[in-house]
């Protein structure tokens, strides 16, 4: 089978970070072609690439011979190339049939057309006879079970008659094992029909039951790419590639003293299609992590122990004491400070201060006779906590929104020290953090661990190995042990990549 | 363009103040009388109305949400206070009824939008429609002056307090009174917080329904403070009382907001001084009502347009090429 | 609609009751139309009378036009509250032309040509600056509402005589005026655009997800743009034939049709499409609500009470729209 696609020498750097380094990739016709690699090893960097959303600094792309320019989605859509996203964007009320063939409902566009929808019912039918599957596109997509709604996607990306290259970006993560058996179905559809398709996952059995080829992907380059064959019978440990090499001194060392008081204890705590029988202990002057990708229910896991969600069942108890948490607001008053995934979203508000940012989650505490806010007080002990958290500028006064990501990240640790909680949860803790800031969080985290109980919670297999004192794997929504919860670096990546017991 | 937003409050101080001093000239220059004490007085007693009425807005805007009923809650406020003091009601309980209509008109819009999740322009709506209504009750219609020389509701307009006249002392008062909880207090930045990110505010522990449901009943009730001075000073209660708030209000709120890069009680007042600035000079060159309309709806226009970010980032971009990424 | 553990023995009946009150959300307008007509003609006979059905006929005709661009509108997701004040601003403008003599057609087309303009401001400020709808139609209503009141100098302008405008609003065949005709057809016309063509299709799609349809490739803006014109040009026709109906140009006229075009909107949404604003819903709903307002006056009930049932009817409307976004968003 002839080369389709064929990139060389690609090159994308984003400020001081090099995204990809002369990186080559080739992508043969009718090929299903996973790409692994951990977060920020430049998968989907390449895939914004190929779909027009990214420009390249350097390199060529070539389809079926001819040197391309992939200057914008459209560009990209007119050499063939359709991507379906993670979480499409559909309409809920039409049915698939609509979604399908939304803006092209006519031979040519605009706000006048006839919409002859017997006419695309037929197409409809075409496509289907295209691509046998077993899905009633006359249903309402938000009526749809997830699945369905992934294929109702995939089709709309395929509607357009030229498409030769098809992306896909971890389309299993929402979809049951049952459904991902028709999914593959029409993958495989796709492929006799001679649509080449690049696979984007997480999950490593889901390579080798569908795809002909991987590439592994890391810190930027190109590390391997194998046939499914080869990397069944070679030895080599394909958690081992995608991993870099042994960190630097960025992590402080582990706790050397026995962990103190149970703080917090989850039994089988369960929230159907999220997450199932999680159960753990967090110790006072203790680290645990929790490791689980896109997916995996660790930020759901999160958001329930926070209050945001409520558990479908299980049990949580604080102290000794069960609980119910109703809302954020109960948590906090429990001593359970949460510092979530998405910062900008969840945890600051953008265009206020420092002060008023910090002393948010404890403004009983900054005021006094009843509520007059204590200015000067607060601005102090802001002050204080600046220094603790080594803030850069210390400025108090500017607005949150001008500070860089590991300082936005430090504001919030901030807002949570003011509130003097016995229990800090961290979501993603370092996501668009440098290298240096990281350090100071890790050691934060590490300080914090003395008088209370942190839990780290994150895709970066390297983070909750070098941070954690105890960690914990979760795939697909249930916890994988891990040898006495102190498991190696691949240990502990296998787990949350394939499930498997290592 | 994006300098705007971010601009010293020096500078915003100052275009204020220049902003004022151009209208004050312009209008004294076509009406010598303009800045006698005279109409001084008669300048801040018309901003009394609309400035409670924008204070109260703008609880509503600062936690980013809308409130268009009210002008028909004023009416139905008005009413309930005219029938009070038709009735023989002191004139302390029939004020207390009508501001609690306001209050508990607002406290029903917010529960509604907070907790039944109800969309608010709609919802407002259509409260403010039924409230409408509702003030035909007490009179079908008709227009209520009984009892009201007697029972002493003028002197709210015509009385002074330390030579103010006391209408703006209310104003005052309301003002510092919010000033102190939306800038001074724990409460205030609960309101910001939950206007601005909402989510955000919930993770940090905000009850931010509660919030929401307080600025609408605030709404409320200052609507129907404003609509007492109304009928102070006009000395009838009439069901058509709250038609005149609505538009001076926004554009209160919003032309304070465009001046000071977001909406506070400062800004609003700002906003309102400007505003009554402007309408008391119309007023003076006998310039009939709806011309004044019109300009305060050309105002908020204007003013919309330099708050919103949108439209200063386009701008901006025009003068400034943004690289390729 | 939701599911419920059945047996194969009463499967049947219990798909039977789904049917059945999915016909009833379907048409319940359109019954509850059916019914109030009954109900007030049986009431009070002079409801039935040939002159009183031509009335409401004919103001239902009006009010309909009206309303037409503010259905697509929402049904889009966005709000326009100037229209009522364009339909004003339309209507003083054509009582002052043909008052100062400059005859019907001159004032007609004037008219019209302020519908265009203050619909290409609305449009320009929220389709293509993006500037927040409620608050610049607010501002917009406001200015036409304001330049109503001041062509007339704070009062109305009579009309001595209503010129072919208003010859042609007393055209009848029988009990049908003939503006009705013309309005039916228009609304015919507008519910082919709304289910037939791509207008139709991608402004109820722009209301449930924007992102899917400018994805798609579909000018979003300029469709905007167009609704908004649409509804400046249908409230100024409307206030054209106002100003022959009344013999007058009276510049407050717009304030009793703004909660009405909402209710109706909004209420018209219950019908056909499980509460999103469609036409032949808003037809419907004007109908109703001009045979609810007749009835109650023949009923001798109070401006007082008939103003309590219009926002009675608009939190009804209320109510539909939430339950239809519930009922879709019941997945999540």
């Amino acid at each position: 089978m002839a080369a389709i696609l064929d990139m060389k020498g690609i090159e994308k750097q984003f400020g001081v970070v090099k995204a990809l380094d002369n990186v080559d990739f080739s992508l043969e016709a009718g090929e299903i072609h996973a790409l692994l690699g951990i977060n920020g090893a430049g998968k989907s960097t390449l895939i914004k690439i190929l779909s027009g959303v990214y420009s390249k600094d350097a390199g060529t792309v070539t389809i079926a011979g001819k040197t391309v320019e992939l200057g914008s989605p459209a560009a990209a859509i007119a050499c063939g190339i359709a991507s379906v996203q993670q979480h499409p964007e559909l309409v809920d009320d039409f049915t698939g049939v609509e979604n399908i063939f939304l803006g092209q409902e006519a031979k040519q566009a605009g706000l006048g057309r006839r919409v002859d929808r017997k006419a695309l019912k037929r197409q409809a039918e075409q496509l289907l006879k295209r691509f046998p599957i077993e899905i009633d596109l006359e249903q309402r997509v938000g009526e749809m079970p997830a699945v369905d709604r992934e294929i109702v996607a995939i089709l709309h990306a395929l509607s357009r008659e030229h498409i030769r290259i098809l992306i896909l970006d971890e389309p299993t993560s929402t979809l049951t094992e049952r459904e991902k058996t028709s999914l593959f179905a029409l993958m495989r559809q796709l492929k006799s029909a001679g649509i080449a398709i690049i696979y984007i996952t997480h999950r490593l059995e889901e390579v080798f039951e569908i795809g002909d080829r991987f590439t592994v992907f890391r810190a930027g380059k190109r590390v391997t790419t194998l046939t499914c064959r080869e990397g069944r019978a070679s030895q080599v440990s394909i958690p081992e590639l995608m991993l870099d090499e042994k960190p630097g001194d960025i992590f402080p060392p582990k706790a050397k003293n026995a962990a103190g008081e149970a703080l917090l204890e989850v039994r089988g705590l369960d929230r159907p299609g999220l997450f199932s029988d999680v159960s753990f202990t967090l110790r006072r002057g203790e680290i645990l992590g929790i490791f689980g990708l896109v997916g995996s229910g660790a930020d759901e896991l999160s958001k329930a122990l926070f209050g945001v969600i409520r558990p479908a069942a299980g049990t949580i108890t604080l102290k000794g004491k069960p609980v119910t948490l109703r809302d954020p607001h109960d948590a906090l008053r429990k001593g359970i400070f949460l510092v979530p995934g998405d910062r900008r979203t969840e945890g600051l508000t953008l265009s206020r201060d420092v002060i008023f940012n910090m002393t948010l989650a404890h403004l009983g505490k900054a005021s006094v006779l009843g509520g007059l806010f204590r200015f000067a007080s607060s601005r102090k002990t802001s002050a204080e906590l600046a220094k603790r958290v080594a803030l850069h500028p210390m400025t108090l006064d500017r607005p949150v929104s001008a500070f860089s990501g590991g300082n936005q990240q430090k504001i919030v640790i901030a807002k949570g020290l003011y509130r003097d909680s016995d229990i800090y949860i961290f979501v993603e803790p370092t996501v668009g953090v440098d290298i240096g800031a990281r350090a100071t969080l890790y050691a934060l985290m590490r300080e914090l661990s003395a008088h209370a109980g942190v839990l780290v919670i994150s895709s970066d297999c390297d983070e909750v190995h070098g941070v954690a004192d105890r960690m914990i794997a979760l795939y697909k929504g249930r916890p994988v042990t891990v040898p006495d919860q102190r498991p190696s670096r691949d240990q502990l990546l296998s787990a949350g990549i394939m499930g498997a017991r290592a | 363009m994006m300098a705007l937003k971010s601009s010293p409050l020096t500078l915003r101080l100052l275009a204020f103040v220049l902003l004022l001093g151009v209208i004050a000239a312009v209008f004294q220059s076509f009406a010598p009388a303009y800045l006698s004490e005279n109409n001084l007085h008669a300048l801040l007693r018309h901003m009394s109305v609309n400035g409670l009425t924008a204070i109260g807005l703008t609880f509503v805007i600062v936690v980013r949400h809308f409130d268009l009923s009210f002008p028909g809650v004023a009416s139905l406020g008005a009413m309930t206070l005219g029938w009070l003091l038709a009735n023989d009601y002191s004139l302390a309980e029939s004020v207390a009824g009508g501001i609690g209509i306001g209050l508990l008109a607002g406290l029903i819009n917010g529960s509604v939008i907070s907790y039944l999740r109800l969309p608010d322009i709609v919802t407002t709506i259509a409260t403010g429609g039924v409230a409408v209504g509702l003030s035909y009750f007490y009179s079908n219609g008709t227009s209520l002056s009984e009892n009201f020389f007697m029972s002493g509701i003028l002197d709210l307009n015509d009385s002074k307090f330390l030579s103010l006249d006391m209408p703006v002392v209310i104003l005052l008062g309301a003002a510092i009174v919010a000033f102190i909880v939306l800038h001074c207090t724990r409460f205030g930045r609960a309101f910001y917080a939950t206007g601005e990110n909402r989510r955000s505010a919930l993770f940090s522990g905000i009850r931010v329904k509660a919030y929401v449901l307080t600025a609408f009943g605030l709404c409320g009730a200052l609507a129907c403070l404003a609509i007492t001075l109304l009928v102070a000073s006009s000395g009838a209660a009439n069901v058509t009382a709250g038609n005149q708030l609505m538009m001076p209000a926004f554009a209160a709120v919003y032309l304070g907001a465009a001046l000071f890069g977001a909406p506070s009680i400062p800004a609003t007042l700002a906003g309102t001084l400007l505003m009554s600035a402007m309408l008391n000079g119309f007023t003076l060159l006998a310039i009939p009502y709806y011309y004044s309309d019109a300009i305060v709806s050309t105002v908020l226009i204007l003013a919309i347009g330099i708050f919103d970010p949108k439209l200063t980032t386009l701008v901006g971009g025009l003068f400034s090429r943004k690289p390729a990424r | 609609m939701t599911d419920f553990p059945m047996t194969t023995t009463d499967s049947a009946s219990a798909r039977w009751t789904a049917d059945l009150k999915s016909f009833f959300l379907r048409y319940g307008l359109f019954l509850l139309l059916v019914l109030v007509i009954l109900a007030f003609a049986w009431l009070r006979p002079s409801f039935g009378s040939a002159g009183n059905i031509n009335d409401m006929l004919r103001s239902a005709s009006i009010a309909a036009l009206m309303f037409v661009g503010l259905t697509w509108i929402i049904a889009a997701g966005e709000i326009d509250v100037s229209f009522m004040s364009v339909a004003a601003l339309a209507n003083m403008v054509v009582a002052a032309l043909v008052a100062s003599g400059h005859g019907w057609a001159l004032a007609c087309l004037a008219g019209l040509a302020v519908g265009v303009i203050f619909g290409l401001v609305n449009g320009l400020l929220v389709a293509i600056f993006r500037l927040p709808a409620l608050v610049i139609t607010i501002a917009t209503g406001g200015l036409a509402g304001s330049v109503a009141a001041a062509i007339g100098l704070g009062t109305s302008i009579s009309l001595p005589s209503t010129g072919f405008v208003g010859a042609l609003l007393h055209v009848n065949f029988g009990v049908v005026p003939l503006l009705t005709v013309i309005v039916a057809l228009l609304y015919a016309g507008a519910w082919f655009v709304q289910e037939r063509l791509t207008f139709g299709h991608y402004l109820y799609a722009l209301e449930q997800n924007r992102a899917a349809v400018v994805e798609a490739g579909v000018p979003v803006n300029r469709l905007l743009l167009m609704l908004y014109i649409l509804s400046g040009v249908v409230s100024s026709i409307a206030g054209i034939l106002l100003t022959a109906d009344l013999s007058s140009g009276q510049p407050y006229i717009g304030s009793s049709y703004f909660i009405d075009g909402l209710t109706s909107v909004l209420l018209g949404g219950m019908a056909l499409k499980f509460g999103k604003p469609n036409v032949i819903g808003t037809l419907t709903a004007v109908l109703l609500l001009a045979a609810l307002l007749s009835g109650a006056a023949l009923l001798g009930w109070t401006d007082a009470q008939r103003q309590i049932v219009r926002g009675a009817l608009l939190l009804c409307g209320v109510a539909v729209v939430v339950w239809a976004r519930r009922k879709t968003r019941a997945h999540i």
